[in-house]
């Protein structure tokens, strides 16, 4: 009973801290986007409020909190509410299931008081994120194409022309590009033979290993990252996560010019904001992703990390504190390989223009979807060739 | 402890904290009376028009349904992909190999039809 | 007791979401609850330990429900429609007949099914969940039932190929030219 409740108490705490680390970058991804984006077009941004205008987020807040509410005439109450939440639940599941750091293994010891022992401890390990989930890829997928239903509910429900069509376009692009990420995913699978996130970052441990018929070449120089087997992969994924996450150069569906603002012309204040944590929810879970696919998930490169507690233990910490120690430091190095990613996301909006909707449709369906089943052609040629056992 | 009582636990708990941030949002904004203008759907300075003259190009349907078709076909790809390791080290890596050509050799020439059809043509 | 607690809280959540799905006058709303039960179907496969099919689940119904749902909002006039589209004595005759139907094909199939996937305590025990399942699902299926897979993938180009054909078709009023 006692384990039951500390299981509980454990993976209820893991649960909201990972949900609200999300939504906690939401303020600062919005701070990092906006200045990006005024040292992209040589502008100051907002430099007023606190330093460097970090306060600005605060008061942000605040507007947001008190901003009249509103529903147009003839919307579906239900639905019109419900969207906002909706938006909010996909990329928060599927964040989930990213593990952002290596699992802590705690070894059983004693808790005493005054010398006298009074309590030992089972060997416990915690696993770095919410739940650990077998299928992990297959899980992020589906749950992400929930997140369409969401604008497709906006849309419908704010009774009002240019939501529809934004909410129409955002599924049909969404869908087209899902296609190809899917597809560019195969080659990852092919490459790691498993769908759990911490098996594969795993087999990215070490230095570049390619497996020539048997015989093993080390590269020293280089860590054992996917990025090097899956080059045109990751960049096919990449490219159609902003499609999905609906950001410049693919944010038809929010094209100012011609549908004002989309799905979510109708909302404002707190449910606008709602929108936007979705959708940078989905630029954390993309990040994420391409970390942990193609650049060895929370390790530091050429460093296993058995080798960053070793390191810890050498400092003179006991077991137990290096592990926490260690896992610490590999989420510091998680974070920062998906702020690379996050700021990659700003700086391409901000520096490429729009696409016309057809020429978008056929980017997606008839170069990147061909393009990704080259790729797995390909790779599945050359893992054949290279890794069959010919001879019986 | 089961991963889905956490994914299910997490999908209430975000549900409840997005009802409480719309309830909250509306408990606090201001609701001073509207006028009737404001309350129409939004249009562009001009009176709004009727929702029920919209017209939804058909485009978007096929484009939904082709989704679905190649989405089954991807979907065989992946246990194929995570079993190809265990056929390899078997040394059935060619079997395992022609049967997907084979599947894959159908999905090519549905998109090249697709595309030749002029299907996913947008105008 | 955990384990059928929460196949009872989902099954009872699947039969409310199609209940739903069957009475609601809207059809957008029908689509929705239709989604909901998918994703409570997924749920389900998940409890049974069947991870690869919960996904799938996921990922295949909640597009095709979404077709549903683009479809709904293109053909019908929703203001006008609602009323004939869910009303009269034939539509719910047809409604009766196509749901029998379906009740009947399913469990007749699973009546009929003597093979399944089964799956050892040998190797249950020595792998963990998923891998196993993924394992016998390919060799099942990419040796047992290998003319069936390759015959979906023409079934699904024929599928494209209708959908092309009727998605052009002129017919009714409008005038083939």
């Amino acid at each position: 009973m006692g384990q039951d409740v500390f299981e509980i108490t454990i993976n209820a705490v893991k649960m909201v801290a990972i949900f609200l680390l999300m939504v906690q970058l939401v303020p600062v991804l919005v701070w990092v986007e906006r200045r990006g984006s005024a040292f992209i077009q040589n502008r100051f941004g907002p430099n007023r409020v606190g330093p460097l205008g970090l306060t600005q987020l605060l008061a942000d807040a605040v507007k947001f909190l008190f901003k009249e509410e509103y529903i147009p005439n003839g919307a579906n109450r239900l639905l019109f509410y419900g969207a906002p939440v909706m938006a909010l639940v996909p990329g928060a599941l599927a964040f989930g299931s990213l593990p952002l750091s290596m699992p802590i293994k705690i070894e059983p010891f004693s808790i005493s008081i005054l010398g006298m022992s009074i309590a030992t401890t089972k060997a416990y390990t915690f696993a770095f994120q919410s739940f650990d989930i077998g299928i992990g890829i297959v899980f992020v997928l589906g749950v992400s194409s929930l997140g369409a239903y969401a604008l497709l509910m906006a849309g419908w429900s704010s009774n009002n022309k240019y939501s529809l069509y934004g909410a129409l376009r955002a599924s049909a692009q969404m869908i087209s590009y899902e296609l190809a990420l899917g597809l560019s995913l195969v080659g990852v699978l092919l490459l790691y033979n498993t769908f759990t996130f911490s098996e594969m970052i795993n087999l990215q441990q070490g230095p570049l290993t390619i497996n020539v018929m048997g015989a093993v070449k080390e590269i020293s120089f280089l860590p054992n990252w996917g990025i090097f087997f899956q080059p045109l992969g990751a960049i096919i994924l990449f490219s159609a996560m902003f499609a999905e996450t609906n950001r410049l150069p693919f944010d038809l569906p929010e094209a100012e010019a011609e549908l004002v603002a989309g799905y979510h012309t109708a909302y404002g204040g707190l449910k606008m904001l709602m929108f936007y944590i979705g959708e940078y929810g989905h630029m954390l879970v993309a990040s994420g992703l391409m970390v942990t696919f193609y650049f060895g998930g929370y390790n530091l490169p050429l460093i296993d990390s058995a080798q960053v507690v070793e390191h810890f233990v050498g400092h003179g910490l006991s077991a137990n504190a290096a592990a926490v120690m260690g896992a610490l430091a590999l989420f510091v190095v998680f974070l920062a390989k998906v702020l690379v990613f996050l700021w990659i996301f700003i700086w391409v909006r901000w520096s490429l223009p729009r696409f016309r909707y057809d020429q978008l449709m056929d980017l997606g369906w008839k170069t990147m979807l061909p393009w990704a089943l080259a790729n797995t052609i390909v790779t599945a040629v050359v893992i054949l060739v290279l890794r069959n056992k010919w001879v019986h | 402890m089961s991963p889905l009582v956490i994914i299910l636990a997490l999908g209430v708990f975000v549900a409840i904290f997005g009802i409480a941030l719309v309830y909250v949002s509306s408990l606090l904004g201001p609701r001073q009376p509207q006028s009737q203008m404001k309350l129409t759907p939004y249009e562009c300075g001009l009176e709004g028009e009727r929702r029920e003259d919209t017209k939804i190009s058909v485009n978007f349907y096929l484009t939904a349904i082709l989704f679905i078709l190649f989405d089954i076909e991807i979907i065989f790809m992946y246990p194929w992909a995570v079993a190809f390791g265990d056929y390899l080290s078997a040394g059935n890596g060619v079997y395992i190999f022609a049967v997907m050509a084979v599947f894959l050799a159908i999905f090519i020439f549905g998109l090249i039809w697709e595309i030749k059809s002029k299907a996913l043509e947008w105008e | 007791m955990e384990n059928s607690l929460l196949f009872y809280v989902l099954s009872t959540l699947i039969v409310l979401f199609s209940f739903g799905m069957l009475v609601a006058a809207n059809p957008v709303f029908s689509a929705l609850f239709l989604a909901l039960t998918m994703v409570g179907l997924a749920g389900l496969f998940f409890h049974l330990e069947a991870y690869f099919i919960a996904g799938v689940q996921l990922i295949v119904y909640a597009g095709a429900v979404m077709v549903l749902f683009v479809m709904v909002l293109m053909l019908f006039d929703l203001k006008k429609e609602i009323a004939p589209f869910s009303r009269g004595t034939l539509a719910g005759f047809v409604k009766l007949v196509c749901a029998g139907a379906l009740f009947g094909l399913i469990i007749g199939a699973a009546k009929h099914s003597t093979e399944m996937m089964m799956i050892t305590p040998e190797q249950a025990a020595s792998q963990s969940g998923y891998a196993v399942e993924m394992k016998a699902l390919a060799t099942l299926l990419f040796t047992k039932y290998l003319l069936a897979f390759e015959v979906l993938g023409v079934l699904l180009l024929l599928i494209a190929v209708g959908v092309v054909a009727v998605s052009r078709a002129k017919g009714g009023t409008h005038v083939r030219s």
